[in-house]
């Protein structure tokens, strides 16, 4: 008896929570977030969904999109392609769903984009900057610029103006997006009179540098180029000092982090890199988002949490204008004008991503600071 | 000199990889527990030194003190929940549990002292040059303590009378337990004073890298793993010798090859190894599975 009524209640509370969920429905919009939430990109991941959440909140505080409250689906790809395909197909399968935002890596994104694109969902990736991503699909889309706008800015902007070096070695990350770096970075330095002494690449979660920089070393370069997310660069130049290696250490936008000042300390300075987002312009817009993320995560937002926050944005418009349809969204989105985010102009190309405009940063005294 | 130098960043690397190797040859070779738990606990009980040092503000040396037992504690914790209630099932049952109890243990290291790396202060600063290398003091350190400790284990295990029991049960458990060895106990033991032992080398090794992750586990329970079976299950000496094999090897590789080939020679060589001297470098034959 005891078990009949407790299997009996347990039917009808799942039955009345069901129901009230099937009548919500009617009354928010779902986003996907894909991103990794554990693993080695975990702290991204958090950026990620802290950075969402804040504009899905500020959204709703304004009566959300055509009256409907925004929800974010949060899903755990932890960093992996394999389990982020198997988040977009359970996305896609979704009718609530709308469109997603995600995921960190280009690696991942890009092993998700067959099946958002053949579904007909968007997939609007903040931060994969591979430029074979926008253009692998009708759907995707990428606002962060990609590493073949950035490579050459790298290789001009910093490399030749800013430090005026004749040679540079580079040193990069096994990955997709590592690989793309490096690629792109070394063809712009053979157009542009940058010689390239040497390029050595390590594999994600190294943590011995030694023996790949004392062959770059070898060489003598005037600069090191180093294609890492900031825990590696900040290793990496750690290892730099220890060597008592004079060189120049300018790297790609994914080093600019609070982060990186603490775990590199001294070995950091005069580090010099680019960003599409700086947490000290005194644009309204900038410094409220600024705050909010600081008061919820309990650290300053970097350029990967900001892009992240501007995808949410950018995509609650092109639902505003376009209405709750997959693919009435895409093209809405594909039309998006000039957009104004925290990370600046936000335009779209033909193939879906974005040309961006380059800050140079340089970590002097231990912070940030840019150089006009 | 390039040579040279290359040689000495992987005795450097051996050193650290020697280290890991000790405790992990101690829970795996002496008391046949199988671990894919052993980089999580390492990493666990790193952290904890960490907080006490850089959170609550304790003097460095303290903390890391007060981290060692508390280290010890996640052994016996971890031999409860793994490895107690399975001692006469197979084996690969130990891998289950291990292999489980260190995803667990990952994301809870990640949920209390976050995802991100942290950055751990160094032992001791500083660094002398002979003959244009240079070398630093920690380095210096890394190898006399894997050494020291090295040493100390031999006469544990040939003076002490919990020493010689695990030796005994390592050898055969049910004359052990003939012999009145309180097989229990001396596994509890054992596995805590490794898990111990690999916390105290993981303090050393990111004080030398100065950071700490908690992603860095599973890796570092991997390159044990393999310094281990390479050098010999059995034998803590082949262990050692085992790490500053494969950390030299290794740094010869990426000299000689490129940084692509790095982990292909040294595998390369470990299956050579294996198929040449299944029992690894210097161990005996034994029946684990």
């Amino acid at each position: 008896m005891k078990r009949t009524t407790l299997i009996l209640s347990f039917i009808f509370i799942l039955t009345i929570s069901l129901s009230m969920g099937a009548l919500a429905q009617t009354d928010t919009v779902k986003i996907g977030l894909s991103a990794p939430l554990t693993g080695d990109y975990a702290e991204y991941g958090e950026n990620f969904q802290y950075s969402v959440q804040i504009a899905a909140d500020e959204i709703n505080a304004e009566g959300g999109i055509r009256g409907k409250e925004v929800e974010i689906v949060v899903r755990d790809s932890q960093g992996n392609p394999a389990q982020a395909a198997a988040i977009a197909q359970e996305f896609v399968n979704n009718q609530d769903i709308v469109a997603e935002i995600g995921d960190f890596t280009s690696t991942a994104c890009l092993a998700a984009a067959p099946i958002y694109e053949s579904a007909g969902m968007v997939q609007l990736s903040p931060t994969s900057s591979h430029p074979d991503f926008a253009p692998s699909g009708e759907y995707m889309f990428g606002i962060v610029g990609t590493q073949a706008v950035e490579g050459p800015f790298n290789v001009k902007e910093l490399a030749l103006n800013y430090l005026g070096l004749d040679s540079s070695a580079v040193i990069y990350i096994n990955n997709d997006w590592g690989v793309a770096t490096m690629e792109n970075f070394v063809a712009s330095a053979e157009r542009n009179g940058l010689e390239i002494t040497g390029t050595e690449s390590f594999m994600e979660g190294e943590t011995d540098y030694s023996a790949i920089l004392t062959n770059l070393e070898r060489d003598n370069p005037d600069g090191i180029y180093i294609a890492a997310m900031y825990q590696e660069a900040s290793q990496i130049v750690r290892e730099i000092d220890r060597m008592d290696w004079d060189v120049e250490l300018f790297g790609p936008s994914s080093v600019f982090s609070m982060e990186f000042l603490k775990l590199a300390g001294e070995a950091g300075e005069g580090f010099v890199t680019n960003t599409i987002f700086y947490w000290e312009e005194d644009r309204a817009a900038v410094q409220n988002y600024v705050e909010e993320f600081e008061k919820r995560a309990g650290r300053r937002p970097n350029l990967h949490a900001a892009v992240a926050y501007d995808s949410m944005n950018i995509l609650a418009d092109a639902i505003e204008r376009g209405g709750f349809d997959r693919s009435d969204i895409r093209d809405a989105l594909a039309e998006t004008g000039e957009y104004m985010g925290v990370t600046g102009k936000i335009k779209f190309t033909d193939a879906g991503d974005v040309v961006r405009d380059y800050l140079i940063l340089k970590v002097v005294d231990n912070d940030w600071k840019v150089i006009e | 000199m390039f040579w040279i130098r290359q040689i000495i960043n992987g005795i450097t690397q051996g050193s650290i990889y020697a280290l890991m190797a000790i405790g992990y040859s101690l829970i795996f070779g002496k008391l046949l527990l199988v671990t894919f738990a052993f980089g999580e606990m390492v990493v666990f009980g790193v952290f904890v030194s960490y907080y006490l040092y850089a959170i609550v503000g304790l003097n460095l040396f303290l903390a890391i003190i007060i981290a060692l037992p508390i280290s010890w504690g996640l052994g016996m914790l971890v031999d409860k929940i793994c490895y107690e209630k399975f001692r006469d099932e197979p084996r690969f049952l130990m891998l289950i549990t291990t292999i489980g109890f260190g995803i667990f243990l990952k994301s809870f290291t990640q949920l209390i002292f976050g995802t991100g790396y942290r950055s751990y202060p160094n032992f001791i600063e500083g660094k002398i040059i002979v003959g244009g290398v240079r070398i630093t003091y920690i380095q210096i350190f890394i190898i006399l303590t894997t050494l020291l400790l090295l040493y100390g284990l031999n006469l544990f295990f040939k003076k002490t009378k919990l020493g010689v029991g695990i030796i005994a049960l390592s050898n055969d458990l049910d004359a052990a337990k003939l012999v009145g060895i309180n097989v229990n106990k001396s596994i509890k033991f054992g596995h805590s004073l490794g898990v111990v032992l690999g916390v105290f080398g993981g303090m050393m090794m990111v004080s030398y890298y100065n950071a700490i992750g908690a992603s860095m586990g599973p890796i570092l329970g991997l390159k044990a793993f393999t310094v281990v079976v390479f050098g010999g299950i059995t034998s803590l000496p082949g262990a050692i010798i085992g790490g500053f094999t494969l950390g030299i090897l290794e740094n010869l590789s990426v000299a000689t090859f490129g940084s692509g080939y790095k982990d292909i020679v040294a595998f390369v060589i470990l299956i050579l190894i294996l198929v040449l001297r299944p029992s690894g470098l210097l161990g005996k034959k034994i029946d684990l599975f």
